[in-house]
């Protein structure tokens, strides 16, 4: 392989690199929510920021504003299509006259197994006992007291960041690419977006579904979507939550 | 032809690149240079501040409903109250939250909220002590360090990157590899953003002197914290039969004996001659008494007798009493090594003696009595304990004993 093609190989493998990424993990029983049902959405937390020529992430608050917006109003439409009634809780203080103590608790509650299902389920840490069994973690009992409290058969929480390269960040990503003609090949990530959804069955407490999404180019000017807009917002919301999958069992079920 | 550095190369770059980073640290701030950077009801204006200002009002959010708070509204309540005498300019937009973390340290979020945590109420001897940190902390916010620090960080990985960038594709053309000299810029660059911490750290300090000399305590509190501090952790090593660490290259903090030295030197220059400054002593034990035996035993729980011992008996320099003896005698029992059990009985018959001493020494007291064949006083102390704390969970445990 002369150098030349070896240089084209490596354009296309740096083209290639650039992707969008989801892996979902479901409760072996879990169906989708369909028909009548009430949501709650955890106070849902969104970054939006540029990419300085340093490549640090700088947070743009008119930006986060934006794509918040489109997100929550993106996630109310998907639902909807499914029969879901949404409730965004914006603050700890929204929930149906119930303590924001107890909110918080939840909210600490779900930090702590949701990092443990992060680091069981797609950091690696493989555990033998959850093999093959999907999403099998709970909230327990104080999950089902909330909602039976607040009336609401779901808990959703979500997470989504998204981040574009400033001018001198282009300028940056173009030349490492442009290097590679001269054998000097240094390809700089841009912008990209990252985010993670979960359900939590209310009526039983349990972590019924988990998604992660990630999107990325080592190209100056590709991206992904851009959830500053309106399509782009429910494009991701498409791709984190709209594609969710029933649990293994369900679909063995549902082949036979 | 080569163009890889040599070792000596490295090292002299490293040197011109330690120099670089210490110089402008190691010069003292002047009190005087200090001029707070922003006025009441600062609100940003700038991108950057903004987006970091929206990230902080969420954090705040979690923080406020954090479990780990101490919500006493009395003691929060005097903490407010000292944040807004020591605040300069910005007393009336500070907020402040207690944390029940027992570690000597506080937090400043560019927002204006500041975290404090219940350690430093554990080693300040007086008001004016604390009324320093406070000062410190809120001198980061009214020097907008936050925002300059941030935007010191993006100067300077902006610069290496295109310097990196530059490097390769120049070595590319003329066929040579940079990478050595390129690796050699990015310690450098991380030198000078640990320096430039240490930097602000040191204005901090020069405009947290100034703030609490301005509100009438006495200036030298703030070297005080330090001297302590540096004991606590030369006590703290010493029992462990370790060395303190150096200070690294790469602190985000200059080193306690530079922080004193500096600070009493600033403490001095702001000293107004014939002025009368307060120490608050009494208000301030007055503040936390209710608190002070949770303190002590988050403290001494910590596994780390030597600053245990350091603190109790730095605090004792204003006069022992029954609660600090018994927190004497905790620490030694701790640590549980040949001869500490007798060192903590000491102590614990030295605590029975004040008025105040805590129900728990009686306790502790008696137990000691017995295990010393001293079976009647024992008894008598047991019973002093159940006096005191009828509904102790121990209780009954207790009169068990006493029945045998």
């Amino acid at each position: 392989m002369g150098r030349q093609q070896i240089i084209l190989a490596f354009i296309a493998a740096v083209a290639l690199s650039g992707c969008v990424q989801t892996r979902q993990y479901a409760d072996l029983e879990f169906s989708p929510p369909q028909g009548d049902y009430d949501l709650v959405v955890m106070r849902p937390n969104v970054q939006v920021g540029i990419v300085t020529t340093g490549g640090l992430v700088e947070p743009r608050a008119d930006w986060t504003e934006q794509a918040r917006a489109h997100l929550l109003e993106a996630l109310r439409q998907q639902q909807a299509g499914r029969g879901g009634r949404t409730m965004i809780l914006e603050t700890r203080e929204g929930v149906n006259g119930m303590p924001a103590e107890t909110v918080a608790d939840l909210e600490r509650l779900f930090a702590a197994v949701g990092s443990s299902i992060v680091l069981h389920r797609y950091m690696g840490a493989n555990l033998p006992t959850k093999r093959r069994r999907g999403i099998d973690w709970t909230l327990g009992e104080d999950a089902v007291a909330f909602g039976r409290a607040t009336g609401m058969d779901y808990a959703l929480f979500l997470h989504a960041e998204d981040s574009f390269a400033s001018t001198g960040r282009t300028a940056i990503q173009a030349l490492g690419i442009a290097g590679c003609l001269i054998g000097f090949c240094a390809p700089q990530g841009g912008g990209g977006q990252g985010a993670y959804a979960s359900l939590v069955d209310l009526r039983t407490g349990e972590v019924v579904w988990f998604n992660l999404l990630q999107t990325s180019s080592l190209l100056p000017g590709v991206r992904f979507g851009d959830i500053r807009t309106r399509e782009g917002a429910a494009e991701m919301v498409e791709r984190l939550i709209g594609r969710m999958r029933a649990g293994r069992l369900v679909r063995e079920q549902q082949r036979q | 032809m080569t163009h890889e550095p040599t070792r000596r190369a490295i090292l002299a770059g490293l040197g011109c690149a330690c120099c670089a980073g210490i110089v402008p640290a190691a010069a003292r701030v002047r009190p005087a240079d200090m001029q707070p950077l922003v006025g009441p009801g600062y609100r940003p204006s700038e991108e950057d501040e903004l987006g970091m200002w929206q990230q902080y009002e969420r954090f705040e959010q979690e923080v406020a409903g954090s479990n780990l708070l101490i919500r006493d509204p009395a003691l929060v309540a005097y903490l407010a109250g000292l944040v807004e005498r020591v605040g300069g300019p910005a007393a009336g937009d500070l907020r402040i939250y207690l944390a029940r973390v027992p570690e000597f340290n506080a937090f400043m979020a560019p927002t204006g909220f500041m975290v404090v945590f219940s350690g430093l109420l554990t080693r300040m001897r007086d008001e004016a002590q604390l009324a320093g940190v406070l000062a410190h902390e809120a001198g980061h916010f009214l020097r907008r360090h936050h925002a300059r620090r941030w935007r010191d960080l993006k100067r300077r990985t902006d610069f290496f990157t295109i310097l990196a960038m530059g490097a390769g594709l120049g070595g590319g053309v003329a066929g040579t590899y940079l990478g050595d000299w390129v690796r050699l810029a990015g310690m450098g660059t991380m030198l000078t953003l640990a320096a430039y911490s240490r930097e602000l750290e040191a204005e901090a300090d020069a405009m947290g002197v100034r703030l609490i000399a301005e509100s009438g305590y006495d200036p030298a509190a703030m070297p005080a914290v330090w001297r302590q501090l540096i004991g606590e952790l030369d006590a703290s090593a010493a029992m462990r039969r370790r060395r303190r660490r150096d200070q690294s290259l790469l602190a985000t903090h200059p080193a306690p004996e530079s922080r004193m030295r500096d600070l009493g030197l600033s403490a001095e220059e702001v000293r107004a001659t014939g002025r009368h400054y307060d120490r608050g002593r009494e208000r301030y034990l007055a503040a936390i008494a209710a608190h002070r035996p949770l303190l002590l035993d988050d403290q001494v729980k910590l596994n780390d007798p030597g600053a245990s011992l350091y603190i109790v008996h730095n605090l004792a320099e204003d006069g022992w009493n029954g609660l600090l003896r018994y927190y004497e005698g905790e620490a030694w029992r701790l640590r549980g090594r040949p001869g500490d059990g007798d060192h903590a009985a000491r102590s614990y018959a030295m605590a029975v003696a004040y008025p105040d001493a805590p129900a728990e020494a009686w306790r502790a007291h008696g137990y000691g009595l017995l295990r010393a064949g001293r079976r009647e006083e024992g008894r008598a102390a047991l019973g002093r304990y159940l006096a005191a704390a009828p509904d102790a969970p121990d209780a009954a445990m207790v009169r068990y004993s006493l029945q045998q």
